[in-house]
């Protein structure tokens, strides 16, 4: 039987603007906090393995082989570390892989980073960076984006389900809300539906990028890292550390086609349900058993269409749920509670790391004041490589 | 005395794949057929047949885009998914005056597009 996986440390630094920094200083910062958070800077020295997340820093930083700068700037020659790239899932897939080395055996203690600095170059160069996991050929060529990709997604789910751009602005609210409220988030700024859709200059504040959707329904280019530390439950080493385990119930991915296009229905996200899927049996529970979840929203849509394909709500209904704020703080299944990718931010590589970084803090009880899920039992993350081509879902659960 | 400059000019056409052995489409080109795994060599398309990609097809979604990649120089772009009258789908830029409507017919061509460094890339437009 494989063993129990928890986690004993996290950490995070403020996402936001780095481009001053070194983006292995930024990953290292976050590396340093996860092992304060565990009982002290030397228990690196038990660490068997580090997994470093990164989608891009040879496009955006002119910097390569992440895993051996961090490994030598937090002094921690000779334990093995590998950079993992996955899209923007580079993180979830880094927790992933740090699950199956201590199930394995391999390893007793992981340490997973991730990381990126992406306001280094302009916005318009960061979007045609990301827009590079695209199929070269009939994707990229075109000149389309992920925006822009979001943008027909968008419209679709509109035409179908009678979604509504108004409906778009109150997921924004709600996930301003949270991140208003989260050290840690790039945008502490809560914004109004008055101010982003019903009001008279909404229009102007409120921009279109990639019609129908708005600069409230994308997230913005933001930097930062997130930094966790992974157990053997049932190894002695656990005890080496301070703070109780939250363990790892599910750990899944799939994928779909790398072309949007070919999909059956372009609509569905099939590699999010089946990874969901996964994840629930591997658990032992279903959608009903979660208490929270952290969704990847780098479109609000994403929020949406995400909740509906791991079985919160049914096809075309998420956002009538958003409506009656079944998805607030303190509605019934609190949804982005650290503002998500909309609000707190979406440094690629780090993002999988930070959305189980806030499952932890949620579930150990430790978020701020105003921001802490009631009583919370199993928290789901859903990170997304590419346009929804490769996904990795977490269950994590409090003992 | 062979010439071998080339003169006039070229149109550009995207190409899609019809896999000889049990006749399923593809665009872009797979390397291995998902009905009857048949292997596509890429360098020669021995037991697939290319062909264009074009003509009448019907708009699926549609997008404006207003924050466009770096070398863009233009305020917007459309871009559109498309089906085709045999059943392939693609996806590219629409170009019309006002608001294309979901499921209204358009044609779709082939162009070069040199927004970016590099060499020209071929560029669908739906129109």
């Amino acid at each position: 039987m494989a063993p129990r996986v928890g986690i004993v440390g996290a950490g995070h630094c403020r996402f936001g603007n780095s481009s001053d920094y070194d983006v292995v200083d930024v990953i290292a910062y976050s590396v340093n906090a996860a092992f304060r958070d565990a009982g002290g800077l030397n228990l690196r020295k038990e660490v068997d393995q580090v997994f470093v997340a990164n989608m891009a820093a040879g496009l955006f930083n002119r910097e390569t082989a992440l895993a051996s700068a961090v490994i030598s700037r937090m002094d921690m020659e000779p334990c093995p570390a590998e950079l993992v790239e996955n899209g923007p899932a580079s993180g979830a897939s880094a927790v992933k892989l740090g699950y199956m080395a201590i199930a394995s055996g391999m390893a007793d203690v992981v340490l997973v980073a991730g990381g990126e600095v992406m306001r280094s170059v302009t916005g318009w160069e960061s979007t045609d960076i990301v827009a590079t996991m695209a199929h070269k050929e009939a994707e990229y060529n075109m000149g389309l984006t992920l925006p822009g990709f979001a943008g027909m997604f968008t419209r679709l789910y509109m035409e179908r389900y009678g979604l509504t751009e108004r409906d778009l602005a109150l997921v924004a609210v709600k996930d301003h809300d949270n991140a208003a409220k989260n050290t840690y988030a790039h945008v502490q700024i809560p914004v109004t539906i008055d101010a982003i859709a019903d009001g008279p200059n909404a229009d102007v504040v409120n921009n279109y990028v990639a019609e129908p959707l708005r600069m409230y329904s994308t997230c913005p280019v933001t930097d930062g890292s997130a930094a966790l530390i992974l157990v053997n439950m049932d190894s002695p080493k656990a005890k080496l550390f301070r703070k109780k385990p939250v363990r790892i119930a599910g750990i899944a991915s799939a994928t779909d086609t790398h072309c949007v296009h070919n999909r059956k229905d372009p609509l569905v996200l099939e590699a999010v349900r089946l990874s969901a899927e996964k994840a629930y049996t591997m658990a032992g529970i279903g959608p009903q058993d979660i208490s929270f979840a952290e969704l990847h929203d780098a479109f609000v849509i994403f929020e949406l269409i995400v909740s509906e394909e791991v079985g919160f709500f049914e096809r075309g209904t998420s956002f009538l749920a958003v409506r009656r704020h079944e998805t607030d703080l303190n509605g019934r299944l609190p949804i982005n509670t650290s503002g998500g990718l909309k609000a707190k931010g979406h440094p690629v590589g780090a993002t999988g790391v930070s959305q189980i970084f806030e499952l932890v803090r949620q579930l150990r009880g430790e978020a701020e004041e105003g921001r802490q899920v009631k009583d919370p039992r199993y928290g789901m993350a859903v990170n997304f490589g590419g346009f929804g081509n490769n996904v990795v879902t977490t269950i994590l659960a409090k003992d | 005395m062979v010439d071998f400059s080339v003169y006039g000019e070229q149109t550009p056409h995207i190409s899609a794949f019809r896999c000889e052995k049990c006749g399923t489409l593809y665009y872009p080109a797979p390397m291995v057929c998902r009905k009857c795994d048949s292997i596509r060599d890429p360098t020669t398309n021995k037991g697939w047949e290319e062909f264009d990609l074009e003509g009448p097809c019907t708009l699926l979604t549609w997008t404006r885009v207003w924050n466009l990649p770096e070398g863009f120089n233009r305020k917007f772009l459309m871009f559109g998914m498309v089906e085709f009258e045999n059943g392939l789908r693609a996806s590219g830029r629409v170009e019309m005056e006002g608001d294309p409507q979901i499921g209204m017919k358009l044609t779709a061509t082939t162009i070069e597009a040199d927004e970016r460094p590099g060499k020209p890339v071929k560029v669908f437009v739906f129109s």
